[in-house]
């Protein structure tokens, strides 16, 4: 039997081999699904002459988990925010002092040092993104740059509401509309964050995800929910509007790292500096609809995304956006206790 | 008098009953339980077969019948790569974890009992019984350290891994075969001189070829369907077919998937049925 096999997975491997590298060098990105612009790697490949390889994950843990193990043969992953000191502090990635970089000129300032990667020394900006309200102003006509809307919903939105099963979002910014800070331990503030929720649930249509088809159809007038979705679902219902709540809302981002046991480093830096620059990174939001951290971006992009707040944060509500940090663990059981309770 | 005469035929009407009673269908409300079984099993596979026709974007919001996205999958490099990879790790899994699971069907059946069988028949069977994710994440850390030594990033970890799992799904209806097969005809082919090889050539494995088949495209469908296992093996570009889809799911999905899974079931179904049929004509 053994005979008969090595011939076998020396044919493989020469299969495999031939699908490899006509060009001179090699680049492989570890990537979520359905992230990458296709266009984006087109040109990479023509001006270096590199042959980039994407693979995808479906999860921060999954890819975690197979970097973590090593032997994985990638150079470059693109973690959430709230994974990236994770993935610094297990030394799986290299300092690839993005902030050197050439192209490093043309972040905006918002994203030079954000709190995740202070410095930004370890990752250089994908696509960002931020939590806040869809609201259908044929149904409420009202100012929408509020949560209010969710938790204390005026009479129109009442039994329209929508709010996604996603503990930590639901929770932060029910903390910041009461005043609260993200991942406080005080327990007479999140005794009245219980509370409000509970009071509000009964005023909610749902629980749910799927809010582009839902805002289409208009089974639901206003949703505590990502601003992509609401980007999508404004091209279907153009009565649809994202809001920034004043009293605070949630950014998530993701950013490209640079793979300790990488094998093409070169390549791998020019990649990440490749995408600061601002018509690469127009690239990337064309393809992913989601906004990127680059100035000057705007101009490269296409005219409906442009101008769109929801891709945009408008001035004057950027300083209530903020990252929310990782909660200690007696704070994550009192999270958990009022999901737990809004759930039933 | 009369019970002597009786009772003949209260053994026939207790023998009537006695073997009505074991046929499931004519139990009451069969009918009614096996409807409301296949509703459930099928039910929710009917809106994605549905909405892959759809016109528009979207995945929950009717405009009108196309075969757009079907188009358009078939056109995605991705998606053309995904399949052709997916193809030929099935091909490769299954054509091995059937020789392996031939060899291991005839192991435990054409032989006297010997003290293990039980052992041995539980230990093939294994896979079906470990959950999914506790043999993908024990590869990975295997994988990992053979890829960091070895240097090697190939295919042949996925056809390894699911050859492996593949093995217990071929072995079932080749052993099935096995079994119900009269060994007489081995018999006589002893008797007349025929070695054991040659008595396993011209007797034996024509008589269980319809097993093999079964076993082998078995075997194709479960490698062509997993994903957790793949997710945790593959090296850099090795996404399958199902870990492509997994990947969509996270960020905007079309109606593209839709197609895709339309099509992988309908793959699913004709491979099952002609399981099905090569299974009936050796019943017959």
């Amino acid at each position: 039997m053994k005979k008969s096999f090595t011939p076998v997975v020396a044919g493989l491997s020469l299969l495999l081999a031939g699908s490899v590298a006509n060009a001179a060098g090699e680049l492989n990105l570890y990537n979520w699904g359905n992230y990458t612009s296709p266009e984006l790697i087109e040109k990479f490949e023509k001006k270096f002459d590199v042959k980039v390889t994407i693979t995808d994950y479906d999860s921060n843990e999954t890819a975690l988990a197979k970097v973590r193990a090593g032997g994985h043969g990638f150079d470059m992953a693109v973690p959430s925010h709230s994974h990236v000191p994770i993935w610094v502090q297990e030394g799986l990635v290299t300092n690839a002092r993005v902030d050197q970089m050439e192209n490093f000129k043309h972040v905006d300032d918002q994203w030079r040092d954000p709190v995740w990667d202070p410095g930004r020394q370890y990752s250089a900006p994908w696509q960002w993104g931020s939590v806040g309200v869809i609201v259908d102003t044929s149904v409420y006509s009202g100012d929408i740059n509020t949560s209010s809307l969710v938790f204390d919903p005026p009479e129109e939105l009442i039994g329209k509401i929508n709010v996604p099963p996603e503990m930590l979002d639901v929770i932060h910014t029910a903390v910041l509309y009461l005043g609260g800070e993200a991942c406080t331990g005080d327990k007479d503030l999140l005794r009245k964050v219980r509370d409000k929720l509970v009071e509000a649930k009964p005023k909610w249509k749902s629980m749910d995800y799927g809010m582009i088809e839902k805002f289409a159809g208009r089974d639901v007038a206003a949703s505590l929910y990502w601003n992509g979705a609401a980007f999508r679902a404004k091209e279907k219902n153009t009565d649809v509007r994202f809001g920034y709540p004043v009293e605070g809302y949630g950014l998530w981002a993701d950013a490209v790292v640079l793979l300790k046991d990488a094998k093409n480093v070169e390549n791998a830096r020019a990649f990440m500096n490749f995408i600061m620059e601002p018509e690469n990174a127009a690239l990337m939001s064309a393809f992913a609809r989601y906004a990127n951290s680059i100035k000057g971006s705007e101009a490269f992009m296409p005219d409906d995304m442009k101008t769109a707040p929801e891709v945009i944060i408008p001035e004057e509500f950027r300083a209530a956006g903020q990252f929310y940090p990782t909660c200690a663990p007696e704070v994550q059981k009192l999270y958990t206790a009022i999901w737990t309770e809004l759930q039933k | 008098m009369y019970a002597v005469r009786s009772g003949p035929v209260l053994v026939k009407i207790a023998n009537m009953m006695f073997k009505q009673k074991f046929s499931v269908t004519r139990m009451p409300g069969f009918s009614v339980v096996a409807m409301i079984c296949f509703f459930a099993l099928y039910m929710p596979l009917a809106p994605l077969v549905i909405y892959s026709f759809n016109e528009g974007n979207n995945i929950a919001l009717w405009e009108g019948f196309s075969l757009r996205w079907y188009g358009s999958a078939w056109e995605n490099e991705l998606v053309q790569g995904a399949a052709i990879r997916s193809l030929i790790i099935a091909s490769f899994a299954s054509v091995f974890a059937t020789i392996f699971a031939t060899m291991a069907a005839l192991g435990t059946t054409r032989t006297k009992p010997y003290r293990g069988q039980m052992t041995i028949y539980a230990m093939i069977n294994q896979p079906l019984m470990v959950p999914e994710i506790v043999t993908a994440v024990a590869l990975l850390i295997l994988f990992a350290l053979i890829k960091q030594a070895t240097n090697y990033h190939g295919f042949a970890y996925l056809i390894i891994a699911h050859t492996a799992f593949c093995i217990p799904f071929a072995y079932l209806p080749i052993k099935a075969r096995l079994e119900g097969m009269d060994n007489t005809l081995e018999i006589a082919a002893a008797d007349l001189y025929a070695r054991p090889f040659k008595t396993f050539r011209r007797i034996t494995l024509p008589l269980l070829l319809p097993g093999i088949f079964a076993g082998a495209m078995l075997a194709f469908v479960i490698s062509l369907d997993d994903v957790v296992i793949t997710e945790f093996v593959k090296s850099a570009g090795q996404d399958t077919l199902p870990t492509y889809m997994l990947g969509q799911l996270r960020r905007a999905i079309t109606p593209e998937i839709n197609a895709i899974s339309t099509v992988l079931l309908g793959v699913s179904v004709l491979l099952v049925t002609l399981i099905f049929f090569m299974s009936r004509k050796r019943g017959n």
